[in-house]
């Protein structure tokens, strides 16, 4: 009679192994075609090993609690001739007449290396992984970048690279882990596109964008009408920027709750000390960020000059180490581009950026002469570090924001 | 006609005694009775007054082949068992070892240690003792694995001045023949690459080394690319083969079939890491015999010693890692 191997099954893609938690029948049982016989679990869920065909278990190899990777064999059924021809499975006698004659080299020439006659079963290779924290873990659906070697590490740094400019390979070492080998195809691949060397200027925005990215970072957002403010720059002399009254109104909201600006490390929060604030200024190829001092402390009308200094110098590129310290919050305007909305990142330094769209003219809903009239509209936009701030935190923030920037007066 | 490992030994010794007057032979039974393993059968015939029957007192031996080197000679010295040294280890590593250092004298002997495992040797005719003589400054210690390599490396380790310590395993004895002696004749302190690969490094010694490739032999049937480097000699120890080897590797599992704490295995690992962390793709690894006395029952042994089939699984853990 036939035997038919009882395999652990490819449970998913990233799947390597399994633990079996329950064996559902015994030597001796009869089973039924797509029967569920053995329950196993994955680390994404619980499955069953179903039989591929009618018969009667023999043996069980496989125990309860273990862990087995794909294609191990854990146990075997006796079909008969008429199940085997009706099903198609393929039986054990079969698949080892197959590896007999896909093996080139003569039984001689292996006996040939033998020592002498050493019980070949005395050490028996053990079919399962055994997951363990000593040794060698086996990794099971760690795929692409997550696990650098020393080895990958080094050849990295030799080449300048960084974890995230390798998101695009795809892994094909153990358990799918980017090899050497495959970050050289990628390299040798990307040499047949044009490219050119990036700017100082450029590493040094990518560098700090990249540090801000390894934390959990979120936005938020909801719309402000901008014609008071308008109206009020208007006769103001020298003129304040449009960021300059959202600097001052996000300094002055962030003093009724400091630590909304917190910087978490280890189980502290680091509280501002100053309300400085940064303001990031487009410059060829980059972004600079030079900070305002103590922006609660000083009046708009006290603050234009220093501001407009700083802008200056940012695209001047000629702002010092010191000019773009000590920030706790940064405000950028990307209405400058004509966006209307965005994700701005955080400085890697600190936990909150507030940005600001474009004003756009629409009809607004008048209570007061029950019509709809044109106002001016912007969106702004907070993203915060979620481990410091929640949505309630950030909404709280953004809407006193807004509603100082309906008094521009008391700005 | 075929050349075993005991005969490269043996005509090591009839080459030496011939070409070189300081050269003698001294152990127990080795002159008329030709040693325990036959490695000196007929030599005292041909060279009759240059093989010595030792009384059963090792660290005796040691001492009157110390002696004799001071005063010129360049004695052989054959431990009946690798096992047995350890009454004679005063002599070694106090004596020999560090004469040179004392007194700017060399001692140029060398002690054949008959290493190693056979089925049903048990505790006291197994043991494998380089890893505890390497630990010694001021002593070398071979550790052939090819004919080839127990013939040169014996008249090589004679030629030099510094003590030797020639682990001969007796497992290879007679199971191991080559066609000739061949003229692949690398210095002392030069590892082999016995069999070239790209996946992963072994790295053995002696016996190991055929287990190793054997090991190797499977796992290419799954596409692997094993590569295996024959230390030759554990002291000096050929880093240079080592790091290059896992330069193109990436990963290393060092085998041994000595005890498992501390020793050669544990010394190409640790200098692995120190000196080769950017070139790992997993932690490297070791395998060796247990942390038992070496057992009688021939199918214990089999258990206790690293295996092909151990040595596969070691490698594949670490491929998959």
């Amino acid at each position: 009679m036939p035997t038919v191997p009882i395999l652990m099954p490819q449970l998913g893609e990233s799947i390597a192994e399994a633990t079996i938690i329950r064996l559902g029948v015994a030597v001796g049982d009869s089973v039924r075609t797509d029967q569920e016989i053995i329950e196993v679990e994955t680390n994404k869920a619980v499955m069953g090993v179903t039989t591929l065909c009618d018969g009667v278990v023999s043996e069980i190899r496989a125990q309860e609690g273990i862990s087995y990777s794909v294609g191990t064999l854990l146990g075997l059924l006796d079909v008969t001739e008429e199940e085997v021809a009706r099903t198609g499975v393929e039986s054990l006698e079969s698949i080892e007449a197959k590896r007999a004659t896909s093996h080139s080299g003569s039984p001689a020439q292996a006996e040939a290396n033998l020592h002498f006659a050493l019980d070949e079963d005395a050490y028996e290779e053990s079919p399962a992984v055994v997951p363990s924290v000593k040794g060698l873990p086996v990794p099971t659906g760690v795929l692409g970048a997550h696990y650098i070697s020393p080895r990958m590490r080094a050849r990295m740094d030799d080449l300048g690279i960084r974890e995230a400019d390798i998101s695009a390979i795809v892994g094909t070492g153990a358990g799918g882990r980017v090899t050497v080998e495959d970050l050289e195809r990628f390299l040798d691949y990307l040499d047949e596109w044009p490219s050119s060397q990036a700017s100082p200027m450029r590493l040094a925005v990518a560098d700090a964008m990249r540090r801000s990215w390894t934390r959990p970072l979120a936005t938020v957002g909801r719309p402000i009408l901008l014609d008071r403010l308008l109206e009020h720059r208007r006769v103001q002399t020298p003129k304040p920027g449009l960021t300059l009254y959202l600097l001052r109104a996000f300094a002055l909201a962030l003093t009724e709750n400091p630590t909304t600006a917190g910087y978490l490390i280890g189980d502290k929060v680091v509280h501002p000390r100053s309300f400085d604030i940064g303001v990031a200024v487009q410059v060829e190829d980059g972004v600079v960020v030079p900070v305002v001092r103590k922006v609660d402390q000083k009046s708009l009308s006290e603050l234009v000059a220093e501001y407009d200094d700083l802008v200056d110098r940012a695209r001047r590129r000629r702002l010092t180490d010191q000019d773009c310290s000590g920030g706790i919050a940064t405000v950028t305007n990307f209405g400058t581009f004509g966006l209307t909305t965005g994700t701005p990142i955080p400085l890697p330094n600190e936990t909150l950026i507030l940005g600001i769209g474009a004003g756009v003219k629409k009809p607004v809903w008048s209570t007061q002469v029950e019509a709809f009239l044109p106002a001016t509209e912007a969106d702004l936009q907070l993203t915060f570090d979620h481990r410091v701030v929640d949505g309630g935190g950030a909404g709280h923030l953004l809407n006193r924001v807004s509603a100082l920037l309906q008094l521009p007066d008391s700005l | 006609m075929s050349v075993t490992y005991i005969d490269a030994i043996r005509e090591a010794q009839e080459k030496l005694l011939r070409e070189d007057d300081r050269v003698f032979l001294y152990g127990q039974d080795i002159a008329t009775f030709g040693g325990a393993f036959k490695a000196t059968k007929g030599l005292v015939e041909e060279f009759p007054n240059r093989a010595f029957d030792a009384p059963i007192s090792e660290d005796a031996m040691i001492g009157m082949a110390v002696g004799a080197a001071i005063e010129g000679m360049r004695p052989i010295v054959e431990m009946q068992f690798a096992d047995f040294s350890s009454i004679a280890f005063n002599q070694i590593v106090n004596q020999a070892a560090t004469h040179f250092y004392r007194t700017g004298m060399p001692i140029p002997i060398t002690i054949r240690l008959p290493s190693g495992g056979t089925p049903g040797s048990g505790p006291f005719h197994s043991q494998s003792m380089e890893g505890i003589y390497a630990q010694y400054p001021g002593l070398v210690v071979l550790t052939p694995a090819t004919v080839s390599d127990a013939y040169y490396m014996l008249l090589d380790g004679v030629a030099l001045d510094d003590p030797v310590i020639y682990c001969e395993h007796k497992f290879l004895y007679r199971w191991l023949k080559a066609k000739a002696i061949n003229g692949d004749r690398l210095p002392i302190g030069q590892a082999r690459i016995t069999r070239p690969g790209k996946h992963a490094t072994v790295v053995a010694y002696s016996a190991m080394v055929h287990e190793a490739v054997r090991a190797a032999d499977r796992l290419s049937q799954d596409g692997w690319e094993i590569e295996v480097v024959d230390l030759r000699s554990v002291k000096p120890l050929d880093l240079d083969t080592i790091l290059a080897s896992v330069a193109r590797t990436g990963r290393l599992l060092a085998v041994g079939e000595a005890f498992p704490w501390g020793g050669v295995t544990a010394e190409d690992v640790s200098r692995v890491t120190e000196e080769g962390f950017h070139l790992l793709d997993a932690p490297p690894q070791r395998l060796n015999a247990r942390d038992t006395p070496v057992p009688y029952h021939p199918k214990l042994w089999a258990a206790h010693r690293p295996t092909p089939e151990s040595i596969c699984e070691a490698l594949r853990k670490l491929l998959s890692f």
